[in-house]
């Protein structure tokens, strides 16, 4: 499933470009990034996402246009007719070696952060071959250890300050709650006097951690559940239980935890593009999971003893009490003073059984959904 | 939903009446937010400065429970100016003269006595709207928790309809669900005049094919619906099965309800969490949550999507489709079901607009919209495409009716209850979470900073809030948000429910209760102890901060 794409919108004129030799058609207001994408070419990008205007930061993204003194970021720059663009030749893979080999003396892999998310940058180096052996830049950047909230964590070391986070924040959830601190390589992600993210209009959507491409912004909550990488955990796609957007998400579960029975350690979002929420969640979807493992869970059936308390009891007890019950409601009184409530936070099979259930087995219509509207 | 959430972005013109949508909805709110960005006029309508009136073009900022007022004022001002689209009024609908005459007596002029809103802006806002080619509404509980609901939603549709705003993408009307299935669990037929797939309990041919397909004898007479049977707990509903909602939280006047589920005599509940109604419950089966089961939810815009199961369900917990069907059979019946999966293919096989759906294909494509008829069918983007559903679209005329409970000597305030970003309904998974207890740890009342000082109430105070219905504590929020003589309280909160004061009288047509306008006082209990109540909210006593 696909969502509609921006730029079917703004334009139907169709214009022709050259990618790699290759004529290629486009739309009004691609950028060069985009079309190459489209047409199946792999440029590396770190400070690009589909969902936020171009900054043209990181200049991994680098690609060669005929008459075109400079190579220039594809992710800013916009197709335009007759162009004829290189993705790969000698001149870029010089520069983007020498450009990676900049970020690996900054972002050494042996200090790179073990918070478990997957870090791009990282497997760039690698993938690039970049040189390791410039030397380690020891820069100061500032992180917030005062920051208590439960569900954020910075590792400044790992920053390479693209500002997707801050550009998520404000462009996107449009709460501008981080921003862009001190210069050069100390540039660092801050808040308005270094405020924890609770005390700050953060929103807690967790959107600055989806975006971030080296695990400097990372969940706190599969640290705390002591949760394997997220590369060793397994995603199961769902579609999310709280309002009525259904956005789909992963829920990233250890298998080991919890005796074997698995544990929800994270949850994160499909990528932008391809479900409705596009890449994105809110605070409830992406947090608010604790509760599948809140030992106020009810573990057993219950039933009502003689002298009115709930005491636990087996399954098969408590279906025949539950069965007992309610037909002899119906016995004395007529099927219609039975009634069924079935829940919108149930599923769509479960909503039909209940209904089911009220008509064919006990004959009556008296069943409706909490929250009817 | 007429539309789908992608179009939104794409909108020229958003009409948000009566929906909190960066809190309620979020993701919408991230999508009207890029439709801004993008150049689109945002018109909010709200009697609360709610985050959205933060980048809206213009708030309308009405007296609550004034909709009906404001939406005819806009019909007026569409036919007097001639805004509407008189070809699609001929070719597609019915009923505009009535609506055109109806509206004559409700100028602009007039709606500002009544709803405090500018006439100009009322003025401009239906200009706005029905000259903007893709312009979309987008309405919520804001807008049918009212004795008046359906005329608000009638209302609305006169906008629509009148302006032909309707079958093609980025306009339409659209109702955000506040829960997750809402729309599935219409669907299915949870219901009590429809079987699964929209058709009537009342139609013969519809009884006749159920009774076939479920072998059995089928009642013809129409059930109760939520609301009758909440008034008729322990009256003529003596015995009753209720799945994963807590309803002495949730709804109205909990004091006549707890009554009622007193004098019941019996009550199964199937839970995740004991809640305030399993104090009443004689049966109780520990229920598996969503990551604990499959199945499928249906969101707002009618796409089918799977929930599959990522872990195994804690203790004896089950799936409730499961505790269903050993129920059923324990009751006499000869269900089998192997699968939520044979669940869904039993739906959709007297379902016709679902038929195409079958877990095996959600698997594989993703989500679907329905109608989707037959299994090659692509599934249903926008409704109404190029035509009205059912034949013509019908204009109906609406006239205004003050709420049932207005403001008076003993309950100057008029009281609105809604939800909040970081909980969600009653909150049993939600106030579990620390980080979202955190950020909103208690309930409290916002209260307009001139209201407050005439009852000597500070930031942070600990106030009573009472209604003819009932009392509750909390603490008070100072903030020009809500309007002058107006109080509004989150309804989430076990400690302080707001349904002990809200009001169970409803519309006529569906019973909705009125949660979002009933009369109340506000009196100082205590000063605060000095604490901040929520740090960082953008909600300030000179009102919303629009960094
Ligand atoms: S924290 Fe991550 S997303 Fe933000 S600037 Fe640093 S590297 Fe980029
Ligand atoms: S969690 Fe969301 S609101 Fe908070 S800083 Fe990150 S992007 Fe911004
Ligand atoms: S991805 Fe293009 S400059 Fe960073």
């Amino acid at each position: 499933m696909t969502i509609m794409p921006t730029k079917v919108f703004e334009s139907d004129t169709v214009q022709t470009m050259t990618l790699d030799g290759v004529p290629v058609t486009f739309a009004q207001g691609e950028t060069i990034l985009e079309v190459a994408e489209r047409h199946g070419k792999e440029i590396p990008t770190l400070c690009h996402d589909s969902r936020l205007d171009p900054m043209g930061a990181c200049r991994t993204c680098l690609v060669e246009i005929s008459g075109w003194r400079r190579l220039s970021p594809s992710c800013a720059t916009k197709a335009e007719a007759g162009m004829e663009v290189e993705t790969e030749s000698d001149r870029i893979d010089r520069h983007r070696k020498g450009l990676l080999a900049l970020y690996a003396a900054d972002h050494p892999a042996e200090v790179a952060v073990t918070n478990g998310r997957p870090n791009e940058l990282v497997a760039m180096i690698a993938r690039y071959a970049a040189p390791t052996d410039w030397g380690h830049l020891e820069s100061q950047r500032d992180d917030r250890p005062g920051d208590v909230n439960p569900y954020v964590g910075f590792d400044a070391e790992a920053c390479i300050a693209c500002a997707r986070c801050v550009r998520y924040c404000d462009e996107v959830e449009a709460v501008s709650a981080i921003s862009l601190a001190n210069r050069g390589s100390y540039t660092t992600i801050a808040t308005v006097d270094s405020l924890g993210l609770l005390d700050t209009t953060c929103e807690m959507c967790g959107g600055c951690i989806d975006v971030c491409p080296t695990g400097a912004m990372h969940e706190k909550m599969p640290l705390a559940a002591l949760a394997k990488p997220e590369p060793d955990l397994e995603k199961v796609r769902t579609t999310c239980n709280y309002c009525g957007v259904g956005c789909q998400m992963d829920l990233n579960v250890d298998r080991d935890l919890n005796d074997g029975r698995g544990k929800v350690v994270k949850v994160t979002s499909p990528p932008p593009g391809t479900t409705t929420n596009d890449g994105n969640l809110c605070v409830k979807g992406r947090f608010a999971y604790e509760f599948l493992d809140s030992h106020e869970r009810i573990m057993t059936p219950l039933v009502r003893s003689a002298d009115g308390q709930l005491v636990d009891a087996s399954w098969e007890e408590a279906l025949r009490r539950a069965a007992d019950g309610l037909r002899g409601v119906a016995e004395r009184h007529g099927p219609d003073a039975l009634g069924f409530i079935s829940s919108s936070r149930c599923t769509v099979e479960e909503n039909y059984l209940v209904q089911k259930m009220a008509r064919a087995v006990f004959r009556t219509n008296n069943v409706h959904q909490c929250a009817a509207t | 939903m007429t539309n789908s959430i992608g179009e939104i972005r794409h909108a020229d013109c958003l009409f948000v009446i009566g929906s909190n949508t960066s809190e309620a909805h979020p993701i919408i709110a991230m999508e009207m937010k890029r439709a801004v960005k993008r150049g689109a006029t945002l018109i909010v309508a709200d009697p609360r400065s709610v985050w959205m009136t933060t980048i809206a073009d213009r708030h309308l900022k009405l007296n609550p429970g004034t909709d009906v007022w404001l939406l005819n004022a806009m019909a007026n001002v569409i036919v007097t100016e001639e805004l509407y689209d008189a070809t699609f009024v001929a070719e597609h609908t019915e009923g505009f003269e009535a609506v055109a005459a109806a509206v004559q007596s409700y100028t602009p002029e007039e709606a500002e006595e009544v709803c405090g809103v500018p006439a100009e802006d009322i003025r401009w806002a239906a200009r706005t709207y029905a000259t903007t080619r893709y312009a979309g509404i987008y309405y919520t509980l804001g807008i049918t928790e009212h004795s008046h609901g359906t005329d608000n939603v009638y209302g609305l549709a006169n906008l629509v309809l009148m302006t032909g705003h309707l079958g093609r993408r980025s306009s339409g009307m659209n109702p955000l669900r506040g829960q997750n299935n809402v729309q599935g669990a219409n669907d299915a037929g949870a219901s009590p005049v429809f079987y699964p797939g929209y058709q009537r309990v009342a139609d013969p041919e519809a009884r006749a094919k159920y009774e076939k397909a479920w072998g059995c004898e089928l009642s013809p007479d129409e059930g109760m619906n939520l609301n009758v049977m909440m008034k008729q707990a322990g009256k003529s509903l003596k015995g009753m099965f209720i799945m994963g909602e807590d309803i002495v939280l949730s709804e109205p006047n909990v004091t006549m309800l707890e009554e009622g589920l007193n004098a019941m005599e019996f009550l199964v509940i199937q839970e995740i969490f004991l809640n305030e109604t399993a104090r009443f419950a004689d049966v109780i089966f520990p229920a598996a949550a969503f990551a604990e089961k499959d199945g499928t939810f249906t969101n707002s815009e009618r796409r089918v999507q799977l929930v599959r199961k990522a872990v195994e369900p804690p203790g004896q917990a089950r799936a409730d489709w499961e505790i269903l069907v050993d129920l059923a059979n324990a009751c006499g019946a000869d269900w089998r079901f192997d699968s939520a999966a044979e669940v869904y293919d039993e739906f959709v096989r007297d379902a016709p607009k679902f038929s195409g759906i079958s877990h095996q294909r959600l698997d594989r494509d993703g989500g679907l919209q329905w109608p989707c008829p037959t299994e090659d069918h692509p599934g249903t983007m926008f409704l109404h495409e190029g035509r009205v559903l059912r034949g013509r679209g019908r204009l109906t005329p609406i006239a205004y009716r003050p709420s049932l409970e207005l403001a008076d000597e003993t309950y100057p305030l008029v009281l609105s209850t809604g939800r909040t970003l970081y909980h969600y309904n009653a909150a049993t998974q939600t106030r579990r979470e620390p980080g979202l207890a955190v950020k909103q740890p208690e309930a409290w009342i916002e209260i307009h900073p001139r209201d407050a000082r005439r009852r000597g109430i500070s930031a942070g105070d600990w106030v009573a809030v009472s209604t003819r219905r009932g009392r509750v504590e909390v603490r008070a929020m100072l903030s020009r948000q809500v309007r002058k003589g107006c109080i509004w309280m989150p309804f989430h909160f076990a400690e302080a429910r707001a349904n002990l004061l809200t009001n169970d009288a409803g519309d006529p047509v569906t019973q909705t209760a009125e949660f979002k306008v009933c009369a109340a006082q506000v009196e100082k209990l205590r000063a605060h102890d000095g604490a901040e109540l929520f740090p960082g909210s953008f909600y300030r006593e000179d009102g919303p901060s629009t960094a």
